[in-house]
């Protein structure tokens, strides 16, 4: 396997989140196809011959500017979730992806969970008939809020893109409810319509702590089909091991961090596309900015019919 | 009341419609040594006739008229279809007699509150067959969240998903001017037992219908209707005849509250049965539950005690969300519970 040399650009995120540090760093340096070969917080280094592909975790008002600049240095890119933080950054980077045709892989990584993976795969398969409906919930319980961001820029985004990878079905109307979202508790509802008609109802969101729970108390998927009827709880697998110490689970499987990097991986040798792009970041922004509106007017919001959307998408 | 508490004679109790539903009622009454099957009143009277034959020969008539002004009828259960609600009821709290009657109330907002205040004026007992409350899981959950256990609800999903159960194009329960739509028809039942679970007031309805097994179909064999609270919680009710394969009988149930999760997995009644046709969850029966609603409503007419029964009010409340949920589904928008 040939080893990708990855710079770390920045440790910042979403409020207390510092991802570089607990998620991808960690990631590339347990992956075989990667090595670190170093560290910036300006962006500098992108010129380096020894880096494939940088790790971009910079604040948000350096995303535009330092994504931009190691695609244009013709550098990879993996880059935190959020992309942005607002839907017309998020397309200019998209552009400069587009334009320089380098892989720019915004870190949705729950999609690649085993029980999504084996959803995603049943349903392309015809193991469920033509989808028409899907339920999702993810929550997470405990853990610093991401106020004043909130869980519909922070979690909600992984669920919907996981219900995208298994379905295929973009978005074409939401209607959003949330209470205000001030502390750790903060849930947001998504009414979704897709296209063909397909529906789905995505709860995401934290929760206050729950003993014994570390992250995901609830993770799940039921997809709904003309010949089938199929559910994917991603909170397993686990061999579950109770103690006296109380109850825990394991597996010996990969992580969801290290099979997004063994696509990114596998897009830059190959050269290929990576299978999610920064148009699924942009879809993903587009959405919760109509699911604030939502929220905002108690209205159901279109996607995709408005002029501002087809100018931010074109 | 005094007059049934006072003499030791068990409360008379007719049965008026006897089809699909009305064999688990009578099953209850047989069951319940506090009341007595006076009879059976059935538009048809072969089925009238039939039921009173299967039941020991009690008596049986095709007009409601003649069958609430004999003496031995203290009360009446009502199992007929949606639409006849409203007059049977009416007609039942004109002649002075205690009911329970089928869900829904009325299959409208104006009916079901006419109902309540026939039965409120005569000082009657009303009380509406709500089931799942008398399910045990729904008084479960109930129960643990009167407890505390969880804290304040802030998120309820709720869903009851099998395939499809109705015969044919000539059923009643399709027709949605006799059902009232499927939100009126078997909606209330979630409806009605995620806002006893919350214990707060509804303030809208989004919901949204499919026609999945046939387009032609005049209502919705698939429902999503979520419903927000005035104390900001929301639930997410499903309710399907829909789903793919038929045998599926899924039920699911989370609640996430400010102190804790609660959650019902499918398989949560402990017992799978893998044969030849695939994997089955065995249900328990609903007998238990009709006991109990029987049970509850006799508290209430023999003893004063409203207890458990479902009142008039509860379920004036079902039927205005399923009415707003209709016409959610009709406009493609929130509606406001009236
Ligand atoms: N609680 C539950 O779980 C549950 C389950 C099924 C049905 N139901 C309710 O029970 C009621 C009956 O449903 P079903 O499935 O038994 O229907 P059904 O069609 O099997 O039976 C209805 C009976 O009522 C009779 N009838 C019709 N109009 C009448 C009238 N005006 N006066 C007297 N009799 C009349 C019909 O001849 C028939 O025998 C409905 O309101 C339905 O919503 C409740």
């Amino acid at each position: 396997m040939r080893t990708l040399g990855v710079l770390l650009a920045g440790s910042a995120g979403v409020g207390h989140q510092d991802h570089q540090a607990e998620m991808y760093a960690p990631g590339f340096a347990a992956h075989p196809g990667f090595g670190i070969v170093g560290a910036t917080e300006d962006g500098s280094g992108f010129d380096r011959a020894d880096v494939d592909v940088v790790s971009v975790c910079v604040p948000f008002e350096r995303r535009v500017e330092v994504v931009t600049a190691a695609l244009r240095a013709g550098k990879h890119v993996l880059v935190d979730k959020p992309v942005a933080l607002t839907s017309a950054e998020c397309a200019e980077i998209a552009a400069v992806a587009a334009e320089t045709g380098l892989v720019c892989l915004p870190a949705y990584h729950q999609r690649f969970h085993p029980a999504i993976r084996t959803a995603r795969e049943a349903v392309a398969a015809g193991r469920v008939g033509l989808t028409w409906n899907v339920q999702a919930d993810f929550l997470v319980a405990g853990g610093g809020p991401v106020w004043p961001y909130g869980e519909l820029l922070n979690f909600a985004p992984y669920a919907t893109d996981a219900v995208h990878a298994i379905t295929g079905l973009p978005v074409t109307a939401v209607y959003a409810l949330a209470r205000p979202a001030e502390g750790p508790d903060d849930l947001v509802t998504l009414c979704l319509t897709h296209e063909r008609g397909m529906t789905s109802t995505v709860v995401a969101g934290r929760t206050p702590p729950i003993a014994g729970v570390n992250g995901l108390s609830l993770h799940r998927y039921r997809v709904s089909g003309s010949h089938g009827t199929l559910l994917a709880d991603a909170t397993r697998p686990g061999v579950t091991v109770r103690g006296e110490k109380g109850t825990r689970t394991a597996w010996a499987g990969h992580g969801t961090v290290h099979r997004m990097l063994t696509e990114l991986h596998a897009a830059v040798t190959d050269g290929r596309p990576a299978e999610l792009g920064p148009t699924d970041a942009l879809a993903a922004l587009l959405l919760v900015e109509a699911a604030r509106e939502s929220i905002a007017t108690g209205r159901v919001v279109r996607l995709g019919d408005d002029e501002q959307t087809k100018a931010r998408v074109s | 009341m005094e007059r049934d508490s006072m003499s030791n004679r068990p409360l008379g109790i007719l049965v008026v419609g006897a089809g699909a539903i009305a064999d688990l009622h009578v099953a209850a009454v047989a069951a319940d040594p506090r009341c007595v099957l006076a009879g059976f009143a059935d538009v048809n009277a072969d089925r009238a006739r039939t039921a009173a034959h299967r039941n020991g020969g009690v008596f049986w008539t095709a007009d409601l008229a003649e069958a609430l002004a004999r003496p031995d009828v203290d009360a009446c259960i009502i199992c007929t279809p949606n639409d006849t609600h409203e007059d049977l009821a009416l007609r039942v709290a004109e002649a002075g007699k205690h009911l329970l009657l089928e869900k829904p109330l009325a299959t409208t907002v104006e009916g079901a509150d006419a109902i309540v205040e026939a039965f409120a004026r005569r000082g009657l007992v009303l009380a509406v067959a709500h089931s799942h409350r008398f399910y045990d899981y729904g008084r479960t959950v109930h129960d643990e969240i009167a407890s505390g256990a969880v804290g304040r609800p802030t998120l309820v999903r709720l869903a009851l998903l099998g395939g499809w159960i109705w015969p044919d194009w000539r059923a009643w329960v399709i027709d949605p001017a006799r059902s009232g739509g499927h939100a009126l028809h078997n909606g209330v039942h979630l409806l009605d037992l995620v806002t006893w679970w919350i214990g707060s007031r509804p303030v809208s309805v989004y919901a949204r219908g499919q026609r999945r097994t046939a387009t032609e179909l005049d209502v919705h064999d698939y429902l999503e209707m979520v419903v927000r609270y005035d104390d900001g919680a929301v639930a997410i009710c499903e309710m399907s005849r829909a789903h793919r394969p038929t045998a599926l009988a899924h039920r699911d149930v989370v609640v996430q509250g400010t102190g804790g999760l609660l959650t019902l997995a499918w398989d949560g009644e402990g017992a799978l049965l893998w044969d030849e046709k695939g994997a089955h969850t065995l249900d328990p029966g609903v007998a238990y539950g009709f006991a109990a609603q029987l049970g509850a409503w006799l508290d209430a007419v023999t003893a004063g005690d409203a207890g458990t029964s479902v009142s008039g009010e509860e379920a004036a409340m079902a039927v205005a969300l399923g009415v707003a949920a209709e016409r959610s589904m009709a406009l493609g928008v929130p509606v406001e519970v009236q």
